[in-house]
């Protein structure tokens, strides 16, 4: 076997190491400026939109925990106020039937006492036309007595206090 | 204690293992015919096999101030303008030894090899992306989902972790090229009849020198203080550290050359030794004992060539995790409010370069 090139294991081979060192420089030139970069920019340009991407997902989370609570809180409002109205239209029903029923036992009061003062006076005028017919019956009975014992002054004066008799007693 | 015996234990095992196989390449030049060649499995070649064919790769070759181009070694030979010398190796006619050998070998070829597959990975990855797969939608397929988390990987985990600020992004590109690119000319020495090129000590010294000029062309203003004018140290004290941190700029990539072709020429030469000792058995013992022993070797190459696959993920993963750490101590800009924090970044520096 030969050992066609010069040096031994250990020795720098200054014609190799030119070649070695020339490709190498040449190819890292090339790596360097066209071969590397576009791989970097899309690595990176596509891990920019990732974490733009998971920081708008983040906030659109919030945003949306955000809507939901305070749809909760409206929610929650809006029942307290449907509570009230309800109660608030209990009280008022309440009150409009404790008030009808007021106007109804005072109209019927009403009409009561009205029918009992015209009752009243339908009994004085009543009362007031019995006497005077009776007034009157009486004259004519005395008047016929009268006619009929012809002392008539004595018997008008019985009759009057017949008549005043009367009235005490009724 | 035992760490000692370990150690010796497994030297002594390397060496009981290594001597017969060194003999065997030793008698090799004597006989030309040896059981098995074990340097000649990790060097550098001037031919590129397949299938136990050659193909033998052109020759560029300058010397005494002439270039020469040669379709092959033995075109060159041929010409009877080259000889071949010593240990092999080709001179000129005259004597003239070689200055600048800048020939195609067989571990250039998989350096090639190596970038030409992760222009192609990149360049199929870059055009989906292009066409809005992955840029606009979540990456679709198994490959591109692959080739994202390999990318993310090295973006997040080895880029970004260790380069402050926004400028990491300006790094990836190196790392993640560096990290594949040593990553495919690691896998491709788990081929048969290929070769990792990055046991090749010219090819990892080169990487960590590239390391070196991209680590230091973007030192910050307060990288370089650090290196010559240690803030928070009395003055003396410099005569010690600035020879110091300037020899530490030099041992980071050091250590990154020498780790990952030491790793990787290690695993390449035990799994030849091991497989050689079929052979080597053969030839002390017989054929029996050596074809029967093979089952044991071929297990045991087994277990190894996983081991090498993982080593090879991992060295590749190292390199570019040290690179990006070297290239982050560099860049990043101290506010020096407080004396301490210097000093803890001191210490940070030198059990890191440990």
């Amino acid at each position: 076997m030969h050992y066609f090139l010069n040096g031994g294991l250990l020795s720098f081979d200054t014609g190799f190491g030119f070649w070695v060192f020339v490709t190498t420089l040449i190819f890292l030139f090339a790596m360097n400026k066209w071969l590397v970069p576009p791989i970097m920019s899309a690595l990176k340009e596509r891990e920019e939109r990732i974490r733009d991407s998971m920081e708008t997902a983040e906030k659109a989370l919030a945003q949306a925990e955000e809507i939901s609570k305070n749809n909760e809180k409206a929610l929650k409002e809006a029942e307290v106020i449907a509570q009230k109205i309800r109660k608030e239209a209990i009280e008022d029903a309440e009150k409009l039937r404790e008030e009808r029923i007021d106007k109804a036992t005072k109209d019927a009061e009403k009409l009561l006492e009205n029918a009992r003062l015209k009752i009243e006076q339908e009994k004085k005028s009543a009362l007031k036309e019995l006497r005077n017919q009776v007034a009157e019956l009486a004259v004519q009975s005395a008047s016929i007595i009268i006619k009929s014992e012809l002392d008539k002054k004595k018997s008008q004066h019985l009759v009057d206090s017949f008549i005043n008799d009367l009235s005490k007693n009724n | 204690m035992i760490n000692v015996v370990r150690r010796a234990l497994a030297s002594l095992i390397f060496l009981m293992v290594f001597s017969p196989a060194l003999l065997a390449s030793d008698a090799d030049s004597e006989q030309n015919e040896a059981p098995i060649d074990v340097m000649g499995k990790v060097t550098n070649h001037d031919y590129f096999e397949f299938a136990g064919a050659k193909l033998y790769l052109p020759r560029i070759l300058y010397a005494g101030g002439e270039w020469y181009f040669y379709g092959n070694t033995y075109k060159a030979i041929d010409s009877g303008e080259f000889v071949r010398g010593e240990e092999g190796a080709i001179i000129r006619a005259d004597g003239q030894s070689i200055t600048l050998d800048l020939s195609i070998t067989s571990h250039l070829i998989y350096v090639w090899l190596s970038l030409i597959v992760t222009f192609i990975i990149t360049f199929l990855a870059g055009r989906k992306y292009k066409s809005g797969i992955g840029r606009n939608s979540e990456p679709k397929g198994a490959l591109l989902n692959m080739f994202e988390a390999l990318f993310v990987f090295i973006r997040d985990q080895i880029a970004k972790e260790f380069i402050p600020g926004d400028k990491y992004e300006k790094f990836v590109p190196y790392l993640y090229t560096i990290f594949l690119t040593i990553t495919l000319m690691n896998l491709f020495g788990l081929l048969p009849w290929a070769a990792a090129a990055t046991a090749n000590l010219t090819v990892t010294a080169t990487l960590a020198f590239i390391t070196f000029l991209v680590t230091q062309l973007n030192g910050s203003k307060d990288h370089w203080k650090h290196v010559f004018v240690f803030p928070g140290v009395p003055k003396w004290a410099l005569i010690i550290l600035t020879p110091v941190e300037i020899l530490g700029l030099f041992t980071k990539p050091f250590a990154l050359a020498i780790r990952l072709f030491a790793n990787m020429l290690s695993g390449k030469i035990m799994i030849v030794c091991i497989l050689g000792l079929i052979f080597v058995f053969t030839e002390l013992f017989g054929a029996v004992i050596g074809v029967s022993s093979g089952v044991f070797w071929v297990l045991l190459t087994v277990a190894l060539y996983f081991l090498k696959a993982l080593v090879a993920l991992i060295q590749a993963y190292v390199f570019t995790l040290l690179s990006s750490v070297f290239i982050g101590m560099a860049v990043e800009e101290h506010h020096h409010d407080h004396e301490e924090t210097s000093v803890a970044k001191a210490k940070d520096v030198v059990i890191q370069n440990h």
